[in-house]
């Protein structure tokens, strides 16, 4: 190595470990989930890393298995059913506290969000004891409702970020000219915080489907998620079956974080933001 | 002109009615405060389901016999160590991302949120499958004569570390990046131009304007860590008991839910302590702010 290349090669040294360094980090990051997936494609009978040949057989007994089948459908209907309830309660919510004149916004906006700092587990346990004193019981409502609780700051912060950064103006100018509450609402205020709504929804229904800590608390045939049928499963087996179940549900997520990342860009995604 | 003036007041009373928050609030207030002020008082049936002892029974339990005071002392300690963790390996990973990412930030970006949409469950399976006693994991320790038999990380507190960093290092590594993204770059210049070397600035300027990320980073990962048990189930094996998969297991095992309710009531109030701690962080922001 002559000695203009070794200076460059110094020079570059920081550059070059920090590189190296983030390659070493990633392949942390997505080693074991990149595995998973190759291993959801394997022909053997048992977990096999590297996986050998390539089948789809581990997905048709996804499909042929009915508690995994049926849980993922509840699991389907439930995201569902929390983002629109979520919607229903976070937009008028993340409306009032950044716009209507609230007394004590900052404490009711930390309000709002507080269920993000709960354990989860906690809030599971002390829900299944308040929703069957109530009379709810282990049902889909429990569920919907516990979820709702936990998708709801996502949503409210999603809408309140976009709404804040919409000028007064259009309200107001909607309002010198004569429309009233309800039609500047519907014409004015919803379609410029849609996309905030929508991602609102999106990330209602990524917290609801991978959820666990709350959704084993009211597990029974009719209300068991996929998560939690995971779960079970794991502890008693171990095979691939899993790691075609987790791909089916990655699936399902990516889609919804590239929607996300169309509309509303990344960075909202974290508790951080 | 009167018209128009009166107009305008009603408009700066707001377009958006206050009262949009009621219907909200109350529904925080039923299915969010009032089941956990319940499990506070522990007033529903659980005292006739249970074997009837007095829940202060529980507490005593908790705080006075060492094999408890051993797992809630294990809690705290392992979801600090595992922040810890998580900002040695995520500081270089944040200021690479702010720094030196140029035109691939919004790729390290996506690269870093698509792990959070996978299932915790596909991640412990894949670290099962890497620490499996024959697996890549020992496979490469062996190979690297750094080990010279298979080691038994399956089942064992190692793995279950490694898992809850794996699962929660992006929050850190996106805390961090965003406060030191606000950082005023020619106060680095400034520092340089002054004589300061590369590693000084960084001690005495970068780092401490970066402390608040590193706050708010400990707070959410610390949090995260502090309830997780499915890592701890499926990976720790039960090697390593916290109060978490201690709830999980009085639940699902010895069905002693007023056990469990105490139990959860002390998680809670660690919760609540750090919440207390997010809180000042945020006035003291303020105050800078302003």
């Amino acid at each position: 190595m002559n000695s203009r290349s070794w200076f460059r090669l110094k020079q570059n040294a920081p550059k070059l470990s920090m590189l190296a360094y983030m390659v070493l980090f990633f392949i942390f990051l997505l080693g074991p989930i990149l595995i998973v997936v190759a291993i959801s494609f394997t022909e053997t009978e048992y977990v096999a890393f590297p996986p050998k040949g390539f089948s789809l057989r581990w997905y048709e007994r996804f499909f042929e298995y009915d508690a995994f089948v049926d849980s993922f459908i509840v699991s389907v209907e439930l995201a569902i059913a929390t983002a629109v309830l979520g919607v229903g309660l976070g937009v008028p919510a993340a409306l009032a506290v950044t716009r209507g004149h609230v007394p004590f916004a900052n404490t009711i906006m930390t309000f709002l969000l507080s269920p993000l700092s709960m354990p989860l587990i906690v809030m599971g346990f002390a829900l299944l004891f308040y929703l069957s004193a109530l009379g709810f019981g282990v049902s889909f409502l429990s569920l919907l409702i516990a979820h709702t609780v936990i998708s709801l700051p996502y949503v409210v912060r999603t809408v309140a970020g976009v709404y804040r950064g919409i000028s007064p103006d259009f309200e107001e100018s909607a309002a010198v000219l004569g429309a009233n509450r309800l039609q500047i609402f519907w014409n004015i205020t919803l379609p410029m915080i849609k996309p905030g709504i929508f991602a609102g929804m999106l990330f209602a229904m990524l917290i609801s489907i991978d959820n666990l800590p709350i959704s084993f608390f009211f597990g029974s045939a009719d209300t068991n998620t996929l998560p939690v049928v995971m779960l079970s499963y794991l502890e008693h087996q171990f095979d691939p079956s899993i790691a075609a179940a987790s791909c089916i549900q990655l699936i399902v997520a990516v889609i919804g974080l590239f929607i996300v990342e169309r509309i509303y860009g990344l960075d909202a995604m974290t508790p951080a933001s | 002109m009167i018209l128009k003036r009166s107009g305008i007041t009603t408009v700066s009373a707001g377009v958006v009615s206050p009262w949009w928050i009621a219907f909200t609030g109350l529904f925080l207030v039923v299915f969010f405060v009032l089941p956990i002020v319940n499990n506070l008082l522990n007033t529903t049936e659980l005292a006739t389901l249970a074997k009837q002892r007095p829940i202060s029974f529980y507490y005593h339990k908790l705080f006075t016999d060492p094999y408890y005071i051993r797992i809630v002392f294990d809690t705290v300690a392992l979801s600090v160590g595992v922040t810890v963790i998580c900002i040695i390996i995520g500081y270089p990973v944040a200021m690479f991302l702010v720094r030196h990412s140029g035109k691939w930030s919004g790729f390290i970006i996506f690269l870093l949120i698509a792990p959070l949409l996978t299932s915790i469950i596909m991640r412990t399976f894949g670290w099962r499958v890497l620490f499996a006693r024959r697996g890549l994991v020992n496979d490469f320790l062996i190979w690297a004569d750094i080990l010279e038999k298979p080691f038994m990380f399956l089942n064992s507190a190692s793995s279950a570390v490694v898992g809850l960093v794996h699962v929660l290092v992006p929050f850190m590594v996106l805390s961090i990046a965003s406060v030191l993204r606000s950082i005023d770059l020619q106060l680095e210049e400034s520092a340089r131009i002054l004589g300061a070397s590369r590693v000084k600035t960084f001690l005495k300027v970068t780092f401490p304007l970066s402390l608040d990320g590193i706050g708010t980073g400990f707070i959410i990962v610390f949090l995260l860590a502090n309830g997780s048990f499915v890592t701890l189930l499926l990976l720790g094996g039960g090697d390593l008991k916290t109060l978490p998969l201690l709830i999980y297991q009085q639940f699902t095992i010895s069905r002693d839910f007023q056990f469990a309710a105490a139990m959860s009531n002390v998680l809670l109030a660690i919760a609540v302590g750090c919440l207390y701690l997010q809180l000042r962080l945020i006035r003291r922001k303020g105050v800078k702010g302003s």
